[in-house]
Formats: structure tokens, sequence, C-alpha cells
């Protein structure tokens, strides 16, 4: 970084420039014009003029800017400014696409006038037409051999219009090359901008999807406005959604920026829902999901900025290292490499680097990890050019084309290569100059008067030098040595107790390649002239250090790309059969000992005694085992990013199934005890808070996969204590939370009048698509099912009561720890409940909690299932269930509970929670009663397909600890300087 | 609506599926109804009044094998005799427990029941005391013997707890409570059975209370690791230092915090340090060595990584996360589950304890059981629960076990009370036949004769 601020402190002594096509520019010239010559020849140098292209000693002719020619052979215009470049190599100046350059996008006192409700929202924003890029970061851009870049704003969810510009040092009005290129969007808010809605990344991307509605509504509501005549009064004025037209209806692009890896698969969703034309900026972890990649292809945009390794200062340090982790750290400088392989194409940004001095290490660990050095180059070069739509002008160096060139003194991609100058639009920046005079070397000087003879020997970093002289036949060190390398001027001190004086003598003296005139002032006040000759030069030099060891670790890629995850989806069998176990089908058949299950390509066949077998069935011998349907959690929260959008306090338009996770460590855990199918919940924020997801434990799978499919809709409402307790948000109380949902029913109805109405007449503006006031109606058609959080008998009670004033019924309560209370009227009203086994007391309204509450559903006919609301909890639901022998509840009731009642309280017992013919072959093959606490799940099976096995999982372990330690010395080598990875 | 077609389907299975103990339960339950639903949470029992000798059983003595078809023969509280051809003393109630289990009652090593009532209301819980060090805060005087978690821990086989604070580095005494009595005086079987030393954490600064080092306020003036380290030490010099002061000559004032911790300096009574962390269990071993103290592990969760010291040393652990998750990514979903088979397999002494919170006392059957699934011998699961706490808190002389001379605080049940198959049908505690109703009953009963009202109405 000290050499970095050399090289800005040198860029600046070139002289600023004026441009001299005065005819295209507005602004006045003040006092004289300054006409530099503008015609440039650039000779001797390698030229790659584009990816995998090159002459050898060719000659670059650049006038006004523009590359006049190239070529082997060209000789130098009359006129031109020659500049000898043997032993270089030059390449097109490098563009980058998604360049942060220090835009100030913050409005200073919330944005003014119409712009948008949400701040988050600032589509107006432009950084073409705000372009006031941070002149440090610019320069520092440019030194890296960038000469044009996508500006891009920094805050909010919609940010704004980023434009191309370039990075010469000319005025702001003459570097924008494509003003408002495209439209940027992130899947996070910026608290910058406030701590409102929303506040989660399912919150986000309802917004997005709720703006990219009101983008296209806007513009036809406009349409409408005028086309009337104005009959009526406007529809509102909003900046932000008058610059989402263009992209909201496919045609300006939108760019994504991602943070993870399921942000890809995000994008694409919305991709498909409404069509945009989208970009991503990809976060680094591309190589993770090269199979999405390579299929659905959108221009994409990937940083370099490979993570530290994990500190390892002690053994904790190594224990606590995560094996995903340690896995990212080693494999990411591969990514580039790996998006290479599976032929996706890719532009390569500096953004995200902690420093710009990390850019051409991290380049050229990316071609030691099997990155192409043209890839490479056309990262940079051509493929940011052909995205930005300025590939005519930038990306090669070719006649016609802008000069934009950097030169670089030997290979761009050696260890050590040094890049001398950026050029931009023809003009020449200095990044690293070189030393006009190297006073190193040895020096053999004498007095002018005579008499006095001395060898001089100048050593060390230009720097940083020290040296020696031999003088009265002695040898002694210099006390100071300093270059003056511009000037060309040495200085130097010695002691001179050798020749007798005692003291300090100082020398200043003149040096160019060979010759050295220069006086030295004695500790005795004489002067002495001295002059001489070098006799050898320096050696050393700026030359490649010595290549480092890389050890190669062949890491399988698997999904999740974590502890535990798969090279591939467990293979499907035709038919499999179950042998002699006994086989709790949870169906008609009850329990049925010495049983077969047959199971033929993910459904369930037949339950029965000695069972025939078709022909190469993979035959199970169960002898001894119980077998029973795969376990079903209704509630957990694990498998998803985020829980609670708490930025209002009705939020049905949210959708968990946006923003499911398959780097969920979870998913295998409930695995591996038997549960094969969870409803996911959004937290208890709201009075009616977020859509819910079933998700089946497909774990391998990206997060689509895991989607239970054909399932019905659900939504999260919430009681009691939680939703009240937001300060300063409606409500504070269990009255104000029972009138807020109550107002919302009514609302969409009102909605829903507004929309017949118009749709009938087409009279006025058109009425605006609002996926709260949709979902809703769809609560209240029951095509979204409830399923409410609650404690208390009341609360609870009071919902079941008001959701049949508005004509529907409330699925199910959920934790319901009072439900027992209201056993009869659930009943009556055809509520189900979803309870746990044992939880209480945690908080006021959980104090009346009794086991016995499932055994008084049960008894009064709920249909009752129980549900863990926690991760560990759900990967034990059969020791769950088991609790509730203790209360009395039968053994086949019991599993019940956590089998087919799970499924019926959520109405998917068409599907799972059974083993019936048809039904999903989704089962466990249990090591003894699978309501014993001495028992263990031994095989999982989800659609037929082993995902889960005991031998299986003792293997995997052992190499999880294999590879994480193997992950932790790399980490511990790397760190001691001996390798990298 | 298939809402409703669902709910009269299995209403229809479910009615059809009462188990054998459900209709036994329930006939018992229509009998006693009218005084059970005055009766709050159960009633605390009588002293012994007369010799019981309950015959025919299988007796899970703990200390001296199975002895199946036995008899044990209990007087005054105490164990009188236990055998498979014991005499019955004249004037004894016989019970017949043919075909039943007899097991001595559980021991909870680490628990709050008694002085927690409601997780998030503050004021009904008394766990933690201000500052950094309360050698001297002595729960048993702060039990509440109305507790609802009381009954609800006896009734799944829990009839001893040791009651611990919690909090600070020092937080104070546990207290062995039987879980019966009028008052926590009729409960205490020992007030001050440990001290617990709380170590610090490694990975962050200490916070709340008022240390050596004054530890509230911004997060860089709180006390680091080593600093907390440093103030327990310090702690325990200066009450070395006043325990030679009081025993000397001299007038020295009476300190209530130093003078609580001479039985655990005197190594009368153990010192608990709650560490999971490896890092926190070996440097609590290297404290406790150079303290020369007498050194359990509560916590434990890796504590495979230093068990082979742990064996040498012979210090034992009470585990209290058998059912925790893994804690970090690439361990088995297993590692809790089997934790205490594999310190068991290295010789360390394991007592189990869920430490879940005091209306959790009643999990400690399956905390235990979990173990037993992944590996722990059955035995060894019934110890870490009984025979094993019982000796780590210096209080085996009463009870952990089945022996003449012991306390007659033991379980009546249908099988290996650490299942969910088996039911605990009766509980003593010193004798006292105690009274198996507890909260959870008791709503049970009341919401029952709600259903039937209702219901009756309904059809």
């Amino acid at each position: 970084m000290r050499r970095s601020l050399l090289i800005l402190a040198l860029t600046l002594l070139l002289p600023g420039f004026v441009a001299a096509q005065q005819a295209n520019r507005t602004q006045p010239v003040e006092g004289l014009r300054e006409n530099r010559v503008r015609v440039h020849a650039l000779t001797g140098a390698r030229v790659v003029t584009a990816p995998g292209q090159a002459i050898d000693d060719a000659t670059i002719v650049i006038r006004d800017g523009i590359i006049e020619a190239v070529g082997r052979g060209v000789s130098a215009p009359s006129g031109a400014r020659v500049w000898d470049l043997d032993g270089h190599t030059v390449y097109a100046g490098f563009i980058d696409a998604y360049a942060d350059l220090g835009m100030d996008d913050a409005p200073d006192n919330g944005d003014i006038g119409p712009t948008h409700w949400n701040e988050q929202v600032r589509a107006y924003f432009s950084t073409s037409t705000s372009l006031q890029d941070d002149e440090d970061r610019r320069s520092a851009l440019r030194s890296l051999g960038f000469g044009a870049a996508l500006a891009v704003p920094r805050l909010g969810v919609f940010r704004g219009q980023a434009g191309v510009i370039d990075l010469s040092d000319r005025n702001v009005r003459e570097r924008i090359i494509r003003p408002n290129l495209v439209q940027t969007v992130a899947f996070g808010a910026s608290r910058e901008l406030g701590f409102g809605y929303p506040n989660s990344p399912m919150g986000t991307i309802a917004l997005i999807r709720q703006t990219l509605l009101d983008a296209d509504w806007y513009e036809r509501a406009w349409d409408a406005y005028e086309s009337s005549g104005r009959a009526f009064l406007p529809p509102e004025t909003s900046e932000a959604l008058a610059s989402l037209e263009s992209a909201a209806h496919g045609v300006q692009p939108l760019l994504f920026e991602v943070t993870a890896e399921e942000e890809h698969l995000r994008t694409r969703k919305i991709i498909e829902e409404f069509g945009v034309n989208a970009w991503v900026r990809g976060n680094g972890e591309e190589y993770k999901i090269l199979d999405v990649l390579s299929v659905s292809r959108v221009p994409l945009i990937v940083p370099i900025d490979f993570p530290d390794a994990p500190e390892m200062d002690g053994p904790e340090d190594a224990l606590d290292a995560s094996l995903g982790e340690l896995r990212h750290w080693y494999l990411a400088p591969e990514n580039p490499a790996r998006l290479a392989g599976a032929g996706v194409e890719f532009a390569i940004t500096t953004d995200g680097l902690g420093s710009e001095s990390d850019f051409f290490p991290n380049l050229r660990a990316a071609v030691s990890r099997g990155l192409s050095e043209d890839v490479a180059l056309a990262a940079l070069t051509t493929v940011p050019a052909r995205m930005a739509g300025i590939d005519r002008t930038h990306g090669t160096v070719e006649r016609g084309k802008v000069a934009n060139l950097v030169v670089v003194e030997g290979d761009l991609f050696d260890d050590g290569a040094v890049i001398r100058d950026v050029w931009v639009d023809g003009d020449p920046y200095g990044v690293e100059i070189p030393a006009r005079v190297d006073p190193r070397g040895t020096w053999a000087i004498e007095s002018i008067e005579g008499g006095q003879r001395a060898q001089l020997e100048l050593g060390g970093s230009l720097n940083r030098m020290s040296g020696s002289i031999v003088i009265g036949g002695a040898e002694v060190d210099l006390e100071s040595v300093t270059a003056r390398t511009e000037a060309g001027r040495v200085e130097v001190s010695f002691p001179t107790d050798a020749i007798g004086i005692e003291g300090t003598a100082q020398l200043a003296a003149s040096i160019d390649e060979d010759t050295f005139f220069g006086w030295a002032l004695f500790p005795d006040g004489n002067t002495m002239s001295w002059r001489g000759s070098r006799t050898e030069a320096a050696s050393g030099g700026n030359g490649a250090g010595p290549a480092r060891d890389v050890p190669s670790l062949n890491l399988p890629n698997i999904r999740p790309a974590m502890a535990y995850g798969r090279v591939s989806t467990p293979e499907q069998p035709e038919n499999v059969v179950v042998r002699n176990a006994t086989v709790w089908t949870q169906g008609p058949q009850g329990i049925i000992e010495g049983a077969d299950l047959l199971v033929r390509r993910g459904e369930v066949v037949e339950v029965g005694v000695d069972l025939a077998a078709p022909r190469g069935a993979v035959e199970i011998d169960a002898t001894g085992k119980h077998v029973t349907p795969g376990l079903i959690d209704p509630h957990i929260h694990s498998g998803t990013d985020g829980t609670n959008e708490s930025g209002f306090a009705i939020v049905p338009e949210v959708r968990m199934g946006d923003v499911v996770t398959h780097n969920n460590i979870w998913m295998y855990r409930q695995l591996a005890g038997g549960l094969t199918t969870a409803h996911i919940k959004h937290g208890s924020a709201n009075p009616i808070g977020g859509q819910n997801v079933f998700v089946k434990m497909r774990w391998g799978g990206l997060p689509d996969d895991l989607l239970l499919e054909d399932v019905p809709k659900t939504v999260k409402f919430a009681l009691g204590e939680n939703p009240k307790r937001r300060t300063g948000r409606y409500p504070d109380t269990r009255m104000g939370t029972y009138q807020i949902i109550a107002d919302h029913f009514q609302a969409a109805r009102d909605y829903k009048v507004r929309w017949d109405e118009w749709e009938r007449t087409g009279d006025g503006v058109p009425p605006r698509r609002d996926l709260r006031m949709e979902a809703i109606l769809e609560i209240m058609n029951e095509e979204i099912l409830i399923s409410s959080h609650g404690y208390r008998q009341d609360e609870f009670l009071a919902l079941i009561r008001l959701a049949e004033e508005f004509g529907f019924t409330v699925q199910t309560l959920q934790h319901g720890v009072e439900a027992y209370k209201i056993a009869p009227e659930l009943a009556a009203s055809g509520v189900a409940a979803a309870v746990w086994s044992d939880w209480s007391s945690f908080k006021l309204e959980a104090y009346d909690a009794t086991t016995y509450n499932a055994r008084i559903l049960l008894e009064a006919g709920v249909v009752t299932s129980l549900h863990s609301d926690n991760s560990q909890l759900s990967s034990r639901m059969n020791w769950e269930a088991g609790k509730l022998l203790r209360t009395g509840v039968s053994e086949e009731d019991a599993l019940a509970t956590v089998t087919l009642n799970a499924a019926a309280v959520l109405r998917v017992d068409d599907q799972i929670g059974s083993l019936e013919a048809g039904k999903d072959a989704d089962f466990v093959i249990w090591n003894g009663h699978p309501l014993s606490q001495f028992t263990k799940a031994e095989q999982t099976w989800v659609d037929g397909r082993r995902y889960f096995s005991i031998e299986e999982d003792a293997a995997l372990q052992e190499q999880v600890r294999r590879e994480h330690a193997q992950l932790v010395q790399l980490v511990l080598q790397s760190r001691n300087g001996g390798a990298d990875r | 609506m298939i809402t409703n077609e669902n709910a009269t389907m299995h209403s229809m299975m479910n009615s059809g599926r009462i188990a054998k103990r459900g209709f036994a339960l329930a006939a018992a339950l229509t009998l006693a109804l009218a005084s059970a639903v005055q009766a709050q949470v159960p009633i605390p029992a009588p002293r012994q009044s007369q010799p019981i000798a309950l015959r025919g059983a299988t007796i899970h003595t703990v200390t001296d094998g199975v002895i199946e078809n036995g008899t044990i023969v209990f007087d005054n509280g105490i164990i009188t005799a236990v055998g498979a051809d014991v005499a019955i003393p004249s004037g004894a109630r016989v019970v017949d427990a043919t075909g039943k289990h007899i097991y001595p009652g559980l021991i909870d090593a680490y628990s709050s029941v008694g002085i927690s009532e409601i997780g998030a209301v503050d004021v009904s819980n008394d766990e933690q005391e201000l500052g950094d060090f309360n050698p001297n805060a002595r729960p048993n005087i702060a039990v509440n013997a109305e507790s609802r978690h009381i009954g609800t821990s006896r009734t799944n086989g829990v009839l001893v707890t040791l009651t611990t604070p919690s909090g600070g580095l020092i937080s104070g005494l546990s207290s062995a409570m039987n879980l019966d009595g009028w008052t926590w005086e009729e409960m205490t079987l020992s007030a001050a059975a440990a001290l617990n030393v709380n170590w610090p954490n490694p990975n962050a600064r200490g916070g709340g209370g008022f240390g050596f080092f004054g530890n509230q306020g911004p997060q860089e003036d709180r006390p680091t690791y080593e600093e907390q380290i440093r103030s327990i030490r310090e702690y325990f010099a200066q009450a070395r230092a006043y325990r030679g002061a009081r025993a000397g000559g001299g007038f020295t004032p009476m300190d209530p915090r130093f003078e609580a911790m001479i039985p655990a300096l005197d190594g009368e009574i153990p010192v608990i340090v709650s560490a999971d962390g490896v890092r926190q269990i070996q440097d609590a071993i290297q404290w406790a060595q150079d303290e020369d103290v007498d050194l359990v592990i509560r916590g434990g969760r890796d504590a495979i990584h230093v068990a082979d010291q742990l064996a040498e040393l012979d210090i034992p652990v009470i585990l209290t996360s058998t059912m925790d998750s893994p804690r970090r990514d690439w361990e088995g979903y297993d590692a809790a589950y089997a934790s205490a088979a594999r310190l068991h397999d290295r010789g360390v002494r394991i007592a189990i304890s869920g430490g879940g919170g005091a209306a959790y006392t009643n999990r400690l059957p399956y905390e235990a059981g979990v173990a037993t699934a992944f590996g722990l011998p059955e035995d060894e699961a019934i110890k870490a629960v009984t025979l094993y706490p019982a000796q780590f808190m210096g209080i085996s002389d009463r009870v952990g076990s089945l022996e003449p001379g012991k306390d007659a605080t033991l379980l009546i049940t249908t099988g290996n009370p650490l299942d969910y198959l088996t039911d605990i049908e009766q509980g003593y505690i010193e004798g006292r036949e105690i009274d198996m109703r507890d909260i959870h009953r008791f709503f049970f009963e009341k919401y029952m004769e709600k259903l039937r009202q209702k219901q009756r109405v309904i059809s």
C-alpha cells in the first residue's frame, strides 16, 4: 500500500488536461487554451489486441483519443509523441462492471418531493446525473488498469440508475458514456435510510414484487387520467415509479446485487414472474450453483474478494471453524475458473475488495487456480464492454476504438508485473513511473584535486538505500544514503575517521547512467570535489518472487456446500420393499407386525404380510425393526433466511417460500431424527404475519427442490404477547390485535368492491393490484389457510368468532397452550390444533400449560398434532409424541400427532402422514419401538429415496472430520506463509 | 368443508383408540373428580406412621444389583431391608407391587425448582442475586413450596433436586431439596450441598454484577476473561485468608460471603464449576488444582476433548446438554446425544441433568434416556440420575440407591423410568407416600369436566 500512495502522488504530477475539442464543449475557456499534442505512437510493445490475440513489437497510433492504427511495422506519424515501450505489454483498458465510486446518494434531509412512500425505493436516483465520484477512488481504480466503469448507487432496495462513465480526470460532463444504463436492485434494505418496512429478506422481496406491479400500474393510471381528458383527480405522482416503467416492462435491465447463493435463485424467480431483463452482480459463491447458472443465462458480474482465512489462534479456534466456511475459503479463488469451466460468461469487478492492492494478487490466484488468462482478460475487457453496450468503442485495442490502454512491464499475469501507465481517452496517466536514474551499483570515485580515492557501493531499495564506502584503505558503512532519481542526484554521509579526521563527511553528487560528479563537506569545514564512474550496475530490481507452493485439495462439489452436503441426489429405485417389520401405517390398517412395505417410484403401493415384490426391487430386511410414516412438524423456523417481517403489523403479502435456504444443517439433523416434512412459519411479530411454506427434507436439493408440491397456502397469524409488544406500533393490547385484524378483513372486502366496480365500468383510474389485500382476500376465501400463533383461550376464541363473522374458518391454532380450555368450541368450529408436548411457564401466557393438552383435544375430537417451534426438537419428534403416553394417549394416537394428524392440521394429509397406497413414500426405519426413548432412526426415506442411513452417517462423520482437519492444516500453512490456497 | 370432515374422522379414530391406561385413568378420575378439582396442587403427605413393605417387585437397588420378585421395607422414612427373601415386620402395611419395578427417586443435580416460576416474569424468579460474588446465596430458604413445578417434577420421577442459583462468578450454594413438604424447612435435605462457580466466557467480556473490575457499562470497560479468572482466584485467596484469621486468635469481624465458602475450602462440599467450552473446562481444572478444591464440572459440552484429563484426575461431570444441538456444523447430529456414552467409555464419571428451567425438571428422565439410545448402558444411565449425583453432592448417605439405612425415597414404575413407555405410578419421599396429582392433572380433570358438560349439550 505504501507503494500505491507513491503511485498516486506521481499521478498528480502529470498536468491536468483541458480537452482540445473546443467545438464539443459548452464551457468557455478561461485564460489561454492549452493545446498539447494528442497524437501518440506507442512503439516496441507486445500488444494484446483482444483476449488471445497479440502482436509482438507493434506500434499503436493514437489521435485525439482514438486509436488510429495498430500493428507491426506501423510507423509513427509526424508530430506524434513517441513512447518506447520495448519490454512492455499493452492491453485494452479494463472496464469495471460494478464500481462503487463513492457516490454520495444518501438523501440529506430525507427525499424531497413526490418520490416514493418507501424510503428504500430510490429508482429515481441516477449516478449519471448526480455524478460526483470520489477522485481518490477513481484514481485508485484507474491505477489498476480501469478506464471505464459502471457507476452504481449503493443505497436502498431499488437503488436507482447506474451509468457507464470513463475514469479520466476530465470534466464531469465529458465522462459520461452511457447514462442510466440499468436500474439497480438489492435484496436487503439499507439501514442508513431507516428501519421500517421491509426489515427482512422476505419483506424485501414482497416490496420488490409490489413495486414492479406499481410501476406497471403507474403508467396505465396516468394514461387513463390523460385520456379521460383529466376527468377526475390525478393518480399519485412518484418519480421512482416513473423511472421504473421501462425496467418493469423488461426493457431496461435490472441489475440485482446478490449477497448469497440463494439470491441468484431468487433473482431467477423474479425474472420468471415479471419477465424483467436482469443482470446479476454475484457474490463469489457461484461455483456452488453452476448447474443453475449454466442453464439460465443472465449477464453476470463476479467479485474476486476472496475471504480471509478463519482465525486460528488455538486449537479451540480450529474446533470452532465451520466446515462450510473453511471450504469456501479454500474454493473461493476457484470460483472464476469453475464458472468458466461450466461455460458461464462473466465480468470481473473490483467491487468488494478490502483494498485495491488485493486486486492483482487475487486475479493471479484465480488464474493459478485454473482460470485461463484469456478468460480473465475478457472478464475485464470484452465481456463488460458487451454488457455495457460499449463494445464498439471499448474492450479491445483496435483501429477506431477509444484509446483506453494498460501498459504493463512484463506480462500482466506474472507475479510482480508492474503497470506503468494507464491511458484513458488517449491521455496517459502514469501509475508506477520507473526511476529515471538508478544510483545503485558500484562507483569508483576520486577527488578532483587528487589524493583521495574511494569506492562507493550503493544498494537496498530506492526508497530505503544503504551502502558502504572504501576510503583510506578501510571500508565503512554509510550513515545515510538518499536517491533523488528525478533530479539525478545521490546524497551520502560517512565517517571519516579512517582518513584521520574525526567526524562525518557529507557528499552530494549528480549522476547519470555512468558518471558521477559531486562535492563533499568534511568535518573540518573543507570541501572536496569528486568525480568518478560506475564500475558495476545495480543488480536485483523488481523481479518476481519465488513461485509459491500451492497444495491442492480435491474437494468434491457438494450441496449444500457444507458439512454433510451431498454429491448427488439419492437415487429413487423403481421398487423398494421393506420386509418383516412392525409397520405403523397410521391409516385404516393400523399397526401390522411382520409386515412388508412396498414402494414404487416414490409412492406407497401396499402394506401387508408376505407381499410379492416386482423383480429387481430393492429388498430391505427390517426384522425386529419398526417402520413408520416420515415424521411431520407443522411449525419450525429453520430453513429460511429471516423469520419476522415486523415493519408493518399486517404483512400477509410476505412469503417465507421466497426465502427458503438449502444451506441449513438442521435439515440433515432432522432427517437423522426421522423428520421428512416441515412447515416453516413466519414469526409471531404480526397479528397477520407472512405466508408459511412446506418443505420436504430433500437434503442436497436447491430451495425450489425442497418445496412440497400441490399443497394449500397458509398464513401466520399471531395473538397475545408477541404481536402487541412492538413499541410504537399498533396494537398494544389484545383488544387492538382483534381490531386491526377485523379492519383489514373489511378493507380487503372494500378493495374487492372497488375492483369489481372498475371491471364492470372501466371508469376512472384503474385500481392498483395490492398484494396485501389480495392475500387477505385469499385468506377469507380459505385459499390461504390461517395457522395462528397464540396461547390463551380468549384470544383464540375471539379470532375464531371474528373469522366466522366474515364467513370463514380458522384452520389451525398453533402453540395453543390453553387450547384444551376451549376444546369443545374448537371441535364445534372445526378448528385444528398443533400444540407442544410439554412446553410451559416460559412466559405468563404459557403458565396454564398442561401435558394433557393434546389428550383433552383428542378426546374432544379436535384434529390435534404436536409441533416443535424449535430446530432441535424437530429432529426428535417421535420422542415428543412419546411424552403423551404418560397422559394416557394410546401409542397409535401418540404417533399420529407427529404423522397423520400433523399432516391433517394443515390439510396435506391426502399426500403424506400415513403409509397408504398412493401416498408419498416418506418413511422411517427405527431400531425399536418408535416412541421409546431408547430408540433411534436407522433410515429415513423421502419420496422413495433414502436420504439418511445410520451407516452412511458414520462414514460421513468420519469424512467430514478428515476434511475439516485437512482444511485447518491448510489454514495454518497459509498463515505461516508457507502455502496459499 | 374438509376441516369438518377431518375433525370428524379424527374424532372417530381417537375415540376408538383410547389406551388401556387411559381408561383406567379416566375411571379413577371420575370417582375422584369432586375432591380433585378442589385440591389445587398436590397435598404434602404426612410422616410415615407405620412400616411399609413393597412386595413382589423388580427392585433396582443401583448399588447392589437387581432383585427379581423382591421386597423392600421401610420405617420412619428409612429403608430397613431390601431383598428377595425379607421378613415383613408385624404391623407393616404391605403393598403388592407384583410386576412393578422399584427404583430410587431420580435426582436432578442442577435445577431451579422452587426459585423460578415463570421465565419471562422477572418478579417470579429468584435465581440470580446482584453482583459477581454471592457464595452465601443459599436457595433452600427461598424455595416456594407451592411452586407448580414441584408437582410436575415428581410425577415424572424426580424426587430430589439440587436447587441452584445462577449468574455472576460465584453464584451461590446448591441446596438439596426433597420435593415434598409444607415448607422449605421440611423439604431441605441438605442446605449447602455445593458451592457454584460460574466460569467466565473466554470469547466475551464479563457483564452484569459488580466484580473487582467493575463489570458494568461499556463493553470495553468490562473485564476480560483473564481478568475475571484473576478475580475468582483473588476472591478465593481472600476467603482463605479470612478462614485463617478466624481460626487464629485475634478478632476478625464475620464476613457472610467468606464464611459461606469455608466448607468448600475445607473440602467438605464440592465446588461445581459451570463450564461448557473446552478452554473453560481446561482452565477450570487448572484453577481447581491450584486451589485444591473438590471439583465437579457442570455443563461439559466439550468435555470429550479433555476426557482423559478428567478421568485421570477423577473429576466428575454433570452433563446438562444430552439433548442439545451440536454446536458446530461438522459435528455429528448425535454429538450431544452420544456425549454421555463417549465420556463413560473414556472413564469419566458423569451425572446427567437437564438444566432447562424449573418447568422442565420433569424432562430429566428423558435427558438420561437419550444417552441410552446412543450407547450409554442402561444401568449407567440410571446411576447418572440417582447414585452419581448423590455421590457428587455428598448426599449419597441419604439418597441415590436402595440400601438399608438410606431414605425411602423411591419410585414404583411399570419399567425403566427413563423411557416414555413406562408409567411412574407412585413415589415415596422419606417413606411418605406422595400425592401423584399435579397442576397438569388438575387442568386435565377440570377441562375434561368442561368437555363432559359441553359435549353433553352438543350431543
